[in-house]
């Protein structure tokens, strides 16, 4: 924990209100500003309590903080520092040490998260039963979608009409195996507006839900800018806002590898919604009778500031009417892990941003996270009702591009 | 002691709701002020104005002093804890419980947050009208308290101008309601404002506000503050009351835009934000005519928001003009002090001095239509001495608000940093005649002590209260 | 004794006449001070004899209230009527209380300004109208005397001098004793000096008003909808004013609309007064009128005349509702006068009130039957009545307070030996 990044904080209070877990207990440790007071503290020498450690492990890493700050205080940097320094210091219980070993050792590995789909599934009825025994696995069979067929997608699709550009496609691991619509959603979209879209085979993790979670995320990093720079391409297009917000940040994680940060650095690295925009669109656009709500996604609209792409795009479609949902600021408590390591605050974010989903009363929710979708999905089925459908900004365009009806 | 008083509040408050671990007060240490810090002994989080009585009526019962917190964003320390003493946080007082929009109000609990007032009434066309530069975050109840004002009090007045009844924990853990409805003292006028000296506010039926039909934002670019400043004065001459007018200098304006991108005009000396609201049809007259007196001043750019997005771009630098000067500052003190506005190009040319006899750098951001200046005055902690000289040269900014008849604070509240200063601006028998009041709500001086006040005023054996006729009666018999 | 001691404070002291009585109550002795300094050793006297003291204004209000416990010397301020400091860049003006408001208005015209406060009892001072929390028509838009008033000077019963607030308009440090003593009836000290927030003068003023007949036994407008409409309206008017007499052909009501855009925003107004969904006429139409004129109707800012005086104060939302409760009170002989926008009303009542507040079959009932049960259907609207003044016998003047405790504290500690004005506040203080 960086004492200079910590002394950045003015101690004005701006961002507790747009911090989820302040605005669930109403508490100043459960504040960014409470936690940098914490961090201080651990930097003067008071060692990291369990008090401590609980209030940093209950931040979501959703930095609507950082968005608030008008001091620009890098609470990212030192959430991520403060994590690495809890993981490294602190003893946690057997149960805890249980929960993360299944969620470090599945999630970031496509293949043993496919091998894992299927008892998941059966999990679903086994769900009251979990949810009593532990509530981390309870979430995660609440959490799980419904079986998707896999996409296999080619490793280049060419651009339809006159090319424009090429790019990479990163397929992310949740995305990927959960979502596989949205990829191909995705890569039509790029390729119908004039891309080559390289997507390489065998891309692993990327490394978001390590570095979200105070582990090392370097590994990951390194193989995915190594991937790409084989695929040959120096954009890199990425649908998952976690997974972006954390390529974006490759140069500062390797900071202390001078000639990786090098190679992290030449990777441009954007958002597709962001992408969309700076090329411009060309394709034309088919009307979509449907309203939609936007959800912002805290790694899109926080971490990479992306707010008025998606709805420039999405309000671009003829016949399309957008609404916006009350505290779209908040975090839906997906958050990466969370939902897994912290069940109980995941679940009352979770409805109360559903509640406010629902009372926009849109067709169609749109989320550009993996996340955020399994997460609102759960939170409206908990709550008794049939969820509304949720698509990503990818598959609305998709439809539209190609004159189809919207998936959902 | 503590822990005899810790086990005893959790009698009346869930366990989590009472705060003992170290770690975990410590984070109470202080408010938006972190220049004053103590510990508190402990901490509550009621949820209930019984709850906070019967915390007030445990520290009666132990003698110790309490203290209310908000949303601990103060800048005075008002809400600056006491390590023998209960903290006594509101942040879990947070229901809107009622609006009324045919009567023009909504009753809120205490932690609500000013904002989330205009928010729950703005689709409706109302809005809660005092709006401090923190309204996303304080509280009413911390509004309450300082009497909170925000740029727009110059046309709408202050918290107390918009503060209907209000239900209060007394010192003694009475539950007790004021109204300006009920005839007797306006004792809700006297509270308000009071710094939690007398009480704690636990329900509050706050004023709601129709919004006006136009509202026109623009902001005038002058190469020197005195530009701006001739241009207020003109505007206040030509009986024209803005919603707002407000200015920052070429300090504050650097650190703005170092912060929020707020792209003010290139080269300007000063930027005057002023903005006009009311009947379209008297908004736009009066545009024309501050447009006309703004470039008769000097003004060498002149933007007006055509749209809400707009106003908000051109606020955004103002309002995070405080949290901002960070960025080009290792360390500052917000100073808040008023002057007769007329005064104002005196004052300047004051601090002006005072930045260059001390070596210190002042950035100014003013609500400039009521004399209300906050100078941030800048400086290195790692300079040996500068913090010092920082602290005198902001000592000095006040002196000089006193000498041209302005207060000391103009809507950040005296608290535990200005009481001091206290005797410079009143006299011991103007201080003592107001802690008379301090008196008839809290003899024991366990509400917030040490804030507002310099030196406590003995209040001696509680008066007997006469119903009946003067005891001269009884001598006739 | 206690003459002789008042002669050696040099303030010009007389002997009380007939007419120094405070409702009612014989003073003793008047004193007319010039100076602060002089109302404190005159307070100082009063404090070393126990001699009861009675703050006087302009002296129209000084049957209002109950009578004191005593009352042995009156200290009128009538000489302490400076303009003490006036800045009209500032918009501030610092004054001795003694100054009547029309004085005071006159002489801030000169630079086209205004204290924004009215009295509907002419000669009223400057102190009487803040002791007395006095407005009129336009408090809707400016609020009241504590609400303009932003520094006092005041002296206490043992003679102590103190300030507090100051002359900025923008100032939070120390208590408010202004918004304190504003409304106090002269039972917490003398004001001497006050210093007010000030306007400018609007540039035009165009008053819209409509007569609503009484069709049965109600109104021919949904008084409580156009109240509300009118106060909400975007036109922004300074005062929304109802006026009904038991004798008069019906309903007035008048807004007043300030300012360059005065025509546009009085048209606007006019509209809403004569909306045909919430108000009916007999003319031949069917639609209500309503004139536009640069001057006030009559009635306007005027006190309603009678014998008995009472305040009603409601939820704004509520006007319609008052209107409907005395309606169905059986009174004789009454005017209501007031802003219907902040729900402010005055009642006057004939004197005697043979038959009023009773259904017939009932014997007459006494001033305090009536106001009593009034004021139980005005509490049962969220609001309060107030006796203001007049033979109201026994009854409570007061209505509830939810704080009279504290207040009773609040004496004890300002005027520990119950000096000023004995008597004459809520709950007998």
């Amino acid at each position: 924990m960086d004492p200079e990044l910590i002394k950045d904080c003015v101690h004005c209070g701006f961002c507790l209100p747009t911090c989820p877990t302040y605005v669930l207990w109403g508490e100043e440790m459960d504040s960014p500003r409470g936690r940098i007071h914490l961090m201080q503290q651990h930097v003067e020498g008071t060692p990291i309590t369990p008090e401590m450690a609980g209030h940093f492990d209950a931040c979501l890493g959703c930095m609507a903080c950082v968005t608030a700050c008008p001091s620009g205080v890098q609470y990212d940097r030192l959430i991520e520092e403060t994590r690495a320094e809890v993981e490294r210091v602190h003893v946690r219980t057997p149960h805890e040490r249980a929960i993360r070993g299944i969620v470090f050792t599945l999630f970031p590995y496509p293949r043993r998260l496919r091998l894992l789909k299927l008892p998941m599934r059966l999990a679903g009825r086994l769900r009251p039963f979990l949810a009593r025994v532990n509530p981390s696995l309870g979430a995660m069979a609440e959490l799980a979608p419904p079986p998707a067929r896999r996409v296999r997608l080619p490793a280049r699709v060419h651009a339809r009409g006159p090319w424009r550009a090429t790019v990479g496609l990163l397929t992310g691991c949740v995305q990927g195996e959960f979502f596989p619509g949205v990829n191909a959603a995705t890569a039509r979209v790029l390729a119908m507006e004039g891309c080559d879209v390289v997507i390489p085979a065998h891309q692993g993790c990327c490394g978001a839900l390590s570095l979200h979670s105070g582990y090392d995320a370097r590994k990951f990093a390194k193989r995915t800018i190594a991937t790409f720079e084989r695929a040959g391409v120096d954009t890199i297009v990425v649908n998952a806002a976690g997974c972006g917000s954390t390529m974006k940040d490759y140069a500062e994680i390797l900071a202390d590898e001078p000639e990786w940060a090098a190679r992290a650095a030449a990777l441009k690295v954007r958002d597709l919604a962001e992408y969309l925009v700076e090329l411009g669109p060309v394709a034309e656009r088919h009307p979509l009778d449907v309203t939609i709500a936007y959800h912002d996604a805290c790694h899109l609209a926080h971490a990479q500031n992306v707010r008025a792409q998606p709805r420039e795009l999405l309000n671009g479609i003829p016949g399309l009417k957008l609404r916006e949902i009350a505290e779209s600021s908040i975090c839906c408590g997906s958050a990466g892990t969370y939902n897994l390591f912290q069940p109980e605050a995941a679940r009352e974010l979770g409805d109360r941003k559903a509640a406010r989903v629902r009372a926009t009363g849109a067709d169609l929710l749109v989320s550009a996270n993996p996340g955020c979708t399994m997460q609102i999905t759960a939170s409206m089925r908990r709550g008794g009702e049939e969820p509304i459908p949720v698509a990503h900004t990818a598959q609305v365009l998709d439809a539209s591009l190609r004159g189809t009806a919207v998936p959902g | 002691m503590t822990e005899l008083l810790a086990g005893r509040l959790r009698e009346v408050l869930p366990d989590e709701a009472v705060i003992t671990d170290p770690v975990r007060l410590r984070t109470y240490e202080c408010d938006g002020l972190t220049y004053h810090r103590a510990t508190p002994g402990v901490v509550v989080l009621p949820e209930t104005a019984e709850q906070v009585a019967a915390v007030v009526r445990l520290c009666q019962e132990f003698r110790v002093p309490f203290v209310a917190r908000g949303s601990g964003t103060g800048l005075s320390g008002g809400a600056l804890p006491r390590s023998d003493g209960v903290l006594i946080v509101t942040s879990r007082m947070r229901r809107i419980l009622s609006v009324d929009l045919a009567a023009r109000r909504a009753v809120v609990e205490p932690g609500v947050t000013n904002l989330a007032i205009t928010e729950a009434v703005r689709d409706a066309g109302y809005y809660y009208a005092p709006d401090p530069s923190s309204q996303q975050i304080c509280s009413i109840g911390g509004n309450i308290a300082e009497n909170s004002g925000g740029a727009h009090c110059l046309k709408y007045g202050f918290t107390v101008n918009h503060v209907l009844a209000l239900e209060l924990v007394t010192p003694d853990g009475d539950i007790v309601e004021l109204s300006a409805m009920d005839a007797g003292y306006d004792l809700l006028g006297a509270f308000i404002g009071s710094e939690g000296t007398l009480g704690i506010a636990t329900k509050i039926t706050v004023r709601l506000s129709r919004a006006p039909a136009a509202v026109t934002t623009m902001l005038a670019a002058f190469t020197t503050i005195e530009g701006g400043g001739r241009a207020v004065s003109a505007i206040i001459g030509a009986g024209i009351v803005p919603a707002a007018i407000e200015m920052m200098d070429a300090l504050a304006i650097e650190a703005a835009e170092a912060a929020v991108r707020c792209e003010y005009p290139a080269g300007a000396g000063a930027v005057l934000v002023v903005e006009l609201d009311g009947p379209e049809a008297e908004v736009e007259a009066q545009f024309a005519l501050v447009d006309r007196i703004c470039r008769e001043a000097g003004a060498f750019e002149i933007r007006v928001a055509a749209s809400a997005e707009e106003r908000q771009a051109i606020w955004k630098g103002r309002k995070s003009a405080f949290a901002a000067v960070g960025r080009i500052s290792p360390a500052y003190i917000v100073q808040d002090g008023v002057v007769p506005r007329t005064a104002l190009p005196d004052v300047l040319a004051g601090i002006d001095r005072l930045q260059e006899e001390f070596g210190i750098r002042v950035a100014n951001v003013f609500h400039a239509g009521d004399g209300n200046l906050h100078p941030l005055v800048l400086f290195d902690d790692a300079v040996e001495g500068e913090g010092e000289r920082a602290e005198l040269v902001s000592g000095r900014i006040l002196d000089l608000c006193i000498e041209h008849g302005g207060s000391i604070t103009g809507e950040h509240g005296v608290g535990v940093d200005k009481a001091r200063y206290m005797p410079r601006m009143f006299t011991d028998e103007d201080l003592d005649t107001m802690q008379l009041v301090r008196c008839a709500f809290d003899p024991r001086y366990l509400s917030n002590p040490g804030k507002v006040f310099p030196t406590p005023r003995l209040c001696g054996e509680v008066p007997q209260v006469r119903k009946g006729p003067h005891p001269h009666e009884a001598e006739l018999f | 004794m206690p003459q002789e001691a008042l002669a050696k404070t040099g303030v010009t002291v007389r002997v009380a006449d007939a007419g120094d009585t405070v409702a009612g109550v014989q003073a003793k002795w008047v004193a007319l001070p010039e100076s602060t300094e002089e109302v404190a050793a005159l307070l100082r006297v009063a404090a070393e004899h126990d001699l009861a003291v009675t703050p006087v204004g302009g002296g129209t209000k000084l049957d209002w209230g109950p009578p004191p416990e005593r009352c042995d010397l009156l200290v009128d301020l009538c000489c302490l009527n400076e303009v003490l400091e006036y800045a009209p860049g500032d918009l501030v003006v610092r004054v001795q209380t003694g100054i009547t408001l029309d004085a005071l208005n006159e002489h801030l015209a000169a630079e086209n300004q205004e204290l924004a406060l009215e009295s509907p009892v002419p000669g009223t001072t400057v102190g009487g109208l803040l002791a007395t929390a006095l407005s009129g028509p336009r408090r809707f838009r400016y609020g009241t005397p504590r609400d303009l008033v932003i520094g006092v000077t005041v002296v206490l019963a043992d003679g102590t001098t103190a300030r507090s607030g100051g002359k900025v308009v923008k100032n939070v440090a120390g208590y408010d004793l202004g918004k304190l003593f504003a409304g106090s009836y002269g039972t917490l000290g003398v004001i001497t000096e006050a210093t007010f927030r000030l306007h400018p003068l609007p540039p035009a003023r165009l008053w819209v008003t409509a007569t609503y007949p009484e069709l049965g036994d109600a109104p021919g407008v949904d008084l409580g909808t156009l109240a509300v409409q009118l106060a909400a309206s975007q036109a922004e008017p300074a005062a929304v004013e109802l006026d009904w007499s038991a004798d008069s052909p019906g309903y007035t009501v008048s807004a007043l609309l300030e300012g360059t855009a005065a025509p546009t925003k009085a048209e606007t107004i006019r509209q809403v007064m004569t909306n045909p969904e919430i108000s009916w006429s007999e003319s031949p139409d069917g639609a209500a009128r309503a004139e536009v004129s640069e001057s006030p109707p009559d009635w306007w800012g005027r006190l309603p005349e009678g014998a008995i005086l009472l305040e009603i104060r409601v939820p704004p939302s509520s006007a319609g509702a008052v209107v409907r409760e005395l309606a169905t009170s059986h009174l004789t002989g009454h005017t209501l006068r007031g802003s219907a926008a902040s729900g402010v009303f005055l009642l006057a009542l004939p004197a005697g009130t043979p038959k009023a507040g009773t259904p017939e079959a009932e014997t007459p009932a006494t001033a305090a039957t009536v106001i009593e049960r009034l004021r139980e259907r005005i509490e049962a609207l969220d609001g309060r009545l107030l006796a203001v003044s007049g033979p109201v016998g026994a009854a409570d003047r007061w209505g509830t307070i939810g704080a009279l405790d504290l207040m009773r504290r609040v004496k004890a500690r300002f005027d520990p030996d119950r000096r000023m004005s004995p008597g004459r506040f809520v709950g007998g203080i």
